[in-house]
């Protein structure tokens, strides 16, 4: 799909800008495909002007089955289905005996309050992203290692729109879009029917635009951390939907209470702690329509009490003229992030590797999965990449690890979401549109493709 | 069954009284539409309160829609060869310019955040009622020099 694109000038007399949008819409055939995403990988990346457009660039895939595929793996490593048959997996947690639970999940339906939200509804129903999510999460218990869970049973049911899970003690805590509610767990547990206990709410409805909770507790086990993305792209739904959202907070284990420990960050889908250096790291979704290579999404270490810019800003201190009041005082404050991943990526998990089973070259990096967007042509992500770290800080370009979500012709056959290592060392990846868990492993460790 | 398109029965003549009404009502009605979008325009042009763009953008469809409607009834009149004669040659030339900068003006309301108003969008709804205005004076001059040579 082509766009019309109008250069976007504050000073360009106004006659003149329509007459290039009159003479735009003549122009329906130019090409707005975006540029070489690796350019876009790691610190500093160029990032070209800004544009606006009358039909901003999108590219919807096609969805298409797996059948007898699977995803793709360099040498050195294999892949295959953990499981299949979930309701739109979302994210992954391993408890500490090795039970791996499956998030399945979806957000509530989105309001329309603007004719272009029908459009996008049929969008994201076009690339099947509007399924209903199971509201549940799945235990699956691999006791032998062989990469085939010899049970599975429905573990907790009847959440609401869940995504981060945390578990301190014998306190299991599941991130709902409005709150967190705690559980007892006891180890082994295949199954809780025990009520929950609400710890806080968080920020839910009624638009909750940005719906995912990622959540990661401190390494003492006294704070949980939670990524609350944004009510909107670019505070379209003005910016009173936007209280205490597009931030991390922090909240005390104890008593529910929390703080904002970091903000202006768009959409933070996914968490971890950097092993050498103790540090909270995160994924951050970035804005949209100001242009196929804006903004990069990012991997970024976590300040207490930084700001990052959104929305009046976006890698450090450029300014969004889409944001009205500006906030000089917050711009002026904004700092850019550590790593970027290139734009439209839609990174919505990571994990930090401290396994041993991959090959050593995997060890103390991050894997980031690339859940892909429309919001872009050529299409950018639909991948799960390795961002090699030393020191604690990324040392090197991302590499692809899990690529052939999409398949030759551009059509998805899967979107990789959450991301977990389980007790044996394997990568694995949520798929929640090939509705599959896969499992990623060294060549020679054992699994049931080896049969 | 006769298809005589001179025919004078009851419900062809309900048809004709339908069609001389129908049109000028869906035109006027778009342009209030349009007219409203200006205003609301303003108004968030000045508080920056997001509603009102919400407004501006279900105005201006709301308009293209009616529009898409009298562009159906007028191409029907057409058709059957009985021009309406509601619509002065300079009102027509006007609206279907309005109302093509309108269509437009959806798509740049349909930005998010301010650039969907300004400058653009509020540049373009004005200027779909000033050349509505410029439409209607200059049709008014024209109708009356017609109806001043017969």
């Amino acid at each position: 799909m082509h766009a019309v694109k109008i250069a976007h000038s504050m000073k360009r007399p106004r006659l003149a800008s329509l007459v290039v949008a009159v003479a735009g819409l003549g122009l329906a055939g130019c090409d707005n495909g975006g540029g070489d995403p690796s350019k876009q990988v790691g610190a500093n990346p160029p990032l070209p002007a800004l544009q606006q457009f009358l039909v901003p660039p999108i590219k919807v895939a096609k969805v298409v089955a797996w059948g007898q595929e699977t995803p793709t793996v360099p040498a050195g490593l294999q892949v295959h289905a953990f499981a299949t048959g979930f309701e739109h997996p979302r994210s992954l947690y391993t408890l500490p005996n090795g039970d791996v639970l499956v998030v399945e999940s979806n957000g509530p339906k989105a309001p329309i309050y603007r004719p272009k939200d029908i459009v996008q509804s049929w969008v994201t129903w076009y690339a099947g992203a509007t399924a209903e999510g199971g509201n549940r999460i799945t235990l699956l218990r691999d006791t032998n290692g062989d990469g085939v869970p010899e049970l599975r049973t429905v573990f907790l049911d009847r959440l609401n729109s869940p995504f981060g899970v945390a578990l301190v003690g014998h306190d299991l805590y599941v991130a709902n879009t409005d709150g967190i509610v705690r559980y007892p767990y006891q180890d082994g547990q295949t199954s809780i029917s025990a009520p929950g206990t609400k710890l806080t709410d968080l920020p839910g409805g009624p638009i909750d635009h940005h719906w995912t909770k990622s959540m990661v507790a401190s390494p003492d086990g006294s704070k949980l951390y939670v990524g609350v993305g944004s009510n909107s792209n670019i505070t379209e739904n003005g910016i009173g939907a936007e209280y205490e959202r597009a931030a991390i907070w922090e909240v005390d284990r104890a008593s529910g209470a929390h703080r904002i420990f970091a903000s202006g960050l768009r959409n933070p889908t996914g968490l971890a702690w950097e092993p050498v250096t103790g540090k909270l790291w995160a994924v951050v979704n970035e804005r949209d329509e100001i242009g196929p290579d804006l903004v990069p999404d990012y991997l970024t270490s976590v300040r207490d009490g930084a700001f990052y810019g959104w929305p009046y800003s976006y890698y450090g201190q450029h300014l969004d003229p889409r944001v009205q009041p500006q906030r000089p005082d917050l711009v002026a404050t904004a700092i850019p992030p550590d790593y970027a991943l290139s734009s439209h990526v839609a990174p919505l998990g990571v994990a930090m590797y401290a396994g041993t089973n991959l090959p050593p070259s995997y060890h103390g990096g991050a894997f980031v999965s690339e859940h892909g967007s429309w919001d872009r042509t050529p299409l950018n992500g639909y991948k799960v990449v390795f961002v090699p770290f030393s020191g604690g800080r990324p040392s090197g370009p991302a590499q692809d690890v899990v690529t052939g979500f999409l398949d030759a012709s551009n059509q998805a056959r899967g979107r990789p979401v959450g991301l977990a290592v389980d007790r044996s060392g394997a990568l694995l990846v949520a798929d929640d549109l090939g509705d599959t868990v896969w499992r990623v492993s060294s060549n020679g460790s054992p699994t049931a493709s080896n049969n | 069954m006769t298809t005589d398109s001179t025919s004078t029965s009851p419900d062809r003549m309900d048809l004709t009284v339908g069609r001389q009404a129908i049109l000028p009502l869906l035109v006027a009605f778009s342009i209030a539409c349009f007219a409203g979008a200006l205003v609301t325009d303003i108004v968030y042009w000045q508080t920056v309160a997001v509603t009102w763009e919400t407004f501006s953008i279900w105005l201006i469809t709301a308009g293209l829609i009616l529009a898409g409607f009298a562009v159906i009834a007028f191409v029907i009149d057409f058709v059957r060869g009985k021009r309406g004669r509601t619509l002065a040659l300079p009102y027509a030339v006007g609206y279907a310019l309005a109302v093509l900068l309108s269509l437009i003006n959806a798509f740049v309301h349909s930005r998010d955040g301010y650039t969907a108003v300004v400058p653009t969008g509020l540049t373009l709804s004005a200027l779909t009622i000033i050349i509505l205005l410029i439409g209607a004076w200059v049709g008014s001059v024209y109708r009356y020099r017609i109806g001043a040579s017969i």
